[in-house]
């Protein structure tokens, strides 16, 4: 399916079997978490047993996509910002045999693609979205993001942001997706099981990655160039639910919940219901 | 285990680096083509064969062979 | 598959004949947002469309509408929207990745009184330019028709659906209010009578398919592999290779915006269908289109019982302008008069443009809510006859 321009003669093997490798190596920046995120999706993908054929990876605009974009061996659909749900909806109701994996980011899930991404939960469509939160705006250079948090100064906040950031989890929880779930991109045995699980169930699966972006999160935020240092401030910056009970509210407060907030896999989703549909009125 | 550096998918971020329980791995004076400082597991005999570097790589950069030998030898391509 | 009409004579509306219309073709997903006066369309796409089998969704908004039907498209399943005037305005960045990645797709605007919400209930023609300069960033081509009564809006919703196939574009039905909510028959044929393109498909294995024929941009009838079919296919909103993927390359820039629009204006010669009556010894033509054709026509035949040689000349596909056959008619005639329910003046620029001079092109124009009545257009005419 895709073909091989300079041979490497040893290539990491997750690379080998699901990645065009012409178009590695891929073109985040150095330190960025969504080669991370990629590595976890394609063990999950790796450990399920999907292929190029049944599966089809999606993508919007931003450092999620255009990085992720046409990487994957088979079929790579990329949207306009905002419209990936949108565009997935199409897709899956075409295709409801096949597996659909969105890369999406705060700008293009929470911002522009707001609207899409409520009803696409709403609507409980079968299809796993993965968000890269990097609590910024990357690929344009760094603007405030609706992830961002309150006081950050960015490109477009250079006085501190005044705005709080969108808890993406929780809309999705209040929309109606089948199962949510936030990580960071370092927490990979937990990640990979979520990505399995969040694939296996029907109806729409959210998973939230917080991930670092040393470029423009850790320059204009933290006035840091080190990937680590990005990475430290995430694991500071989020707690395990469990551990949350005993934090008191101001311990809590601008912190990030970790773990599992929603699992329906009894919820029928669009994809279901329409099948239903069809066999009640089907004329021919 | 068998340490395999992909030269060429390294951005010298320095995740195995700081990650690697057992310290293995080095930065190294040496440059890819895109003048990116690559790392050297050095002290290839105390790696446990954890796999972390792999998972922390964000380029695929590095490649694992587990072998029933510890501290097999290391290859940097 | 079968087409999922019943043959028949019907008295229904434009834009229910739209839907059957969409359906004999083979239309087997619809998303849409209701905005009158489209909704009918919606609504018998909602009753229709699961007894053949199809999709029928209404989406939160226009936008989704649009790329879940660029999405259902890439998915395998022939597809179409609709909406008026300010909802084809939010779709238009969406239509952009339809025409970048070469997806057939329908659109349909039943234009209505203007701008912004206007009338919501009443006709107008002010959507002309928007459907094809309104995507952003140009470099591209637009195929349009115009049909001026339900059955013609059965007939070229066909139409549409296999130019859409044939060039592997979205091409758009532009109707209006007038013909949308016009009751009358519809007759439709048996299902052997029916002309259908189906989609091309490739007949090379993947490594040797070119998704995105830069190289070659005036080819048409090319295939359009779907997911799920082993092509690997890449659909990028960016400037991207033959391959799909993206590219900031100038050369690259330079063949995909040759590739778009060449591929239209490379093969003008199938895409003229224009409707002539007493134009033999006209010397004088009156242009309408969509709503306003049939009030100008009625003009004509009251100007042709007082002696006047007056004949009707319409567009049916209005983009790529039938630049050739307008000329024809310039050369002809001495005077053009150009009916529209629009003040601005917009099918009344084209002709004036195709016409290069050799002919006096008038507009007679109005807001719209109503279309114009054979009198008024007469009128008109008389006051320009010479």
């Amino acid at each position: 399916m895709s073909t091989v321009g300079e041979t490497l003669k040893l290539l990491h093997p997750l690379v080998q079997k699901y990645l065009r490798q012409e178009r590695m190596p891929h073109m985040a920046c150095p330190g960025c978490g969504i080669g991370q995120v990629t590595h976890s999706v394609l063990l999950a993908i790796d450990e399920l047993g999907l292929t190029p054929q049944d599966t089809v990876w999606v993508q919007g605009v931003g450092c999620s996509s255009r990085i992720t974009y046409s990487t994957w061996v088979g079929d790579n659909i990329d949207a306009h910002h905002g419209r990936i749900f949108a565009v997935a909806t199409g897709l899956k109701m075409a295709r409801p045999d096949m597996n659909f994996i969105l890369f999406t980011g705060d700008g293009d899930c929470g911002a522009i693609g707001g609207n899409h991404f409520i009803h696409a939960c709403r609507r409980n469509l079968d299809v796993t979205a993965i968000l890269f939160n990097n609590g910024i705006y990357g690929m344009t250079g760094g603007q405030v993001a609706p992830t961002s948090p309150l006081g950050a100064v960015t490109t477009t906040t250079p006085y501190g942001n005044i705005e709080d950031p969108f808890d993406m989890c929780q809309m999705a929880v209040a929309a109606g997706a089948a199962y949510v779930a936030r990580w960071r991109s370092t927490d990979f045995k937990p990640l990979v099981a979520s990505i399995k699980k969040g694939i296996q169930t029907k109806g729409l699966a959210f998973i939230e990655v917080l991930l670092q972006c040393p470029t423009n999160f850790g320059r204009y935020v933290l006035k840091t160039s080190s990937p680590q240092e990005v990475v430290k401030y995430i694991k500071e910056h989020s707690v395990t639910q469990k551990d949350a009970q005993k934090l008191s509210r101001d311990e809590l407060a601008g912190k990030y919940l970790l773990g599992e907030f929603a699992y329906r896999p009894e919820r029928k989703g669009i994809v279901e219901r329409y099948q239903e549909l069809l066999k009640a009125h089907r004329k021919e | 285990m068998a340490i395999t550096i992909i030269k060429d998918f390294c951005k010298g971020c320095g995740f195995c680096i700081t990650n690697c329980p057992k310290k293995v791995y080095e930065l190294s004076g040496e440059m890819n083509k895109k003048g990116y400082r690559l790392p050297n597991p050095v002290r290839i005999e105390d790696c446990t064969e954890c796999g972390i570097c792999d998972l922390y790589c964000p380029d695929f950069a590095i490649v694992l062979e587990k072998t029933k030998k510890k501290g097999k030898g290391k290859e940097a391509r | 598959m079968s087409s999922g009409i019943t043959p028949g004579r019907y008295f229904v509306q434009g834009d229910e004949a739209i839907a059957e219309g969409a359906i004999a073709a083979g239309c087997r997903f619809f998303a849409g947002y209701p905005i009158t006066p489209s909704s009918e369309t919606s609504e018998t796409m909602a009753r229709r469309l699961p007894e053949v089998g199809g999709v029928c969704l209404q989406m939160e908004d226009e936008l989704a509408s649009i790329h879940a039907i660029g999405g259902a498209s890439v998915g395998g399943l022939k597809a179409m929207t609709i909406s008026s005037g300010p909802g084809i305005s939010l779709k238009l960045e969406g239509l952009g990745w339809g025409i970048k990645n070469e997806i057939p797709y329908v659109v349909v605007d039943i234009q209505r009184a203007g701008p912004s919400n206007g009338v919501a209930t009443r006709v107008g023609q002010g959507d002309l330019y928007t459907i094809r300069y309104g995507s952003a960033g140009g470099n591209h081509c637009t195929i349009a028709l115009s049909p001026k009564s339900t059955q013609e809006a059965f007939d070229l919703t066909i139409e549409c659906f296999n130019l859409s196939e044939i060039f592997r574009c979205p091409v758009f039905l532009l109707s209006d209010e007038t013909v949308g909510h016009t009751r009358e028959l519809l007759a439709i044929p048996p299902e052997d009578e029916l002309k259908v393109v189906k989609r091309f498909k490739p007949t090379v294995p993947p490594e040797q398919f070119v998704m995105y024929p830069l190289d070659t941009p005036g080819v048409i009838n090319y295939p359009f592999p779907n997911i799920g079919e082993g092509y690997g296919i890449c659909v990028s909103p960016y400037t991207h290779t033959p391959k799909g993927y993206a590219s900031t390359a100038q050369e690259i820039q330079e063949k995909m915006a040759k590739r778009l629009v060449y591929k239209i204006t490379e093969n003008l010669d199938k895409l003229v269908r224009v409707e002539k009556q007493k134009m033999e010894d006209a010397e004088f033509a009156v242009i309408a289109y969509g709503g306003d054709a049939r009030p100008a026509m009625a003009a004509v035949d009251i100007a042709r019982e007082r002696g006047m040689r007056v004949g009707f000349f319409r567009p049916i596909i209005l983009w790529p302008f039938p630049d050739g056959e307008v000329l024809k008619v310039a050369e002809k005639v001495q005077t053009i008069l150009v009916c529209e329910l629009n003040i601005d003046g917009q099918l009344s620029r084209e002709v004036a443009r195709a016409a290069k001079g050799k002919a006096e092109v008038f507009h007679f124009g109005s807001g719209g809510v109503e279309p114009h009545l054979p009198m008024q257009i007469f009128n008109e005419i008389r006051r320009l006859y010479k």
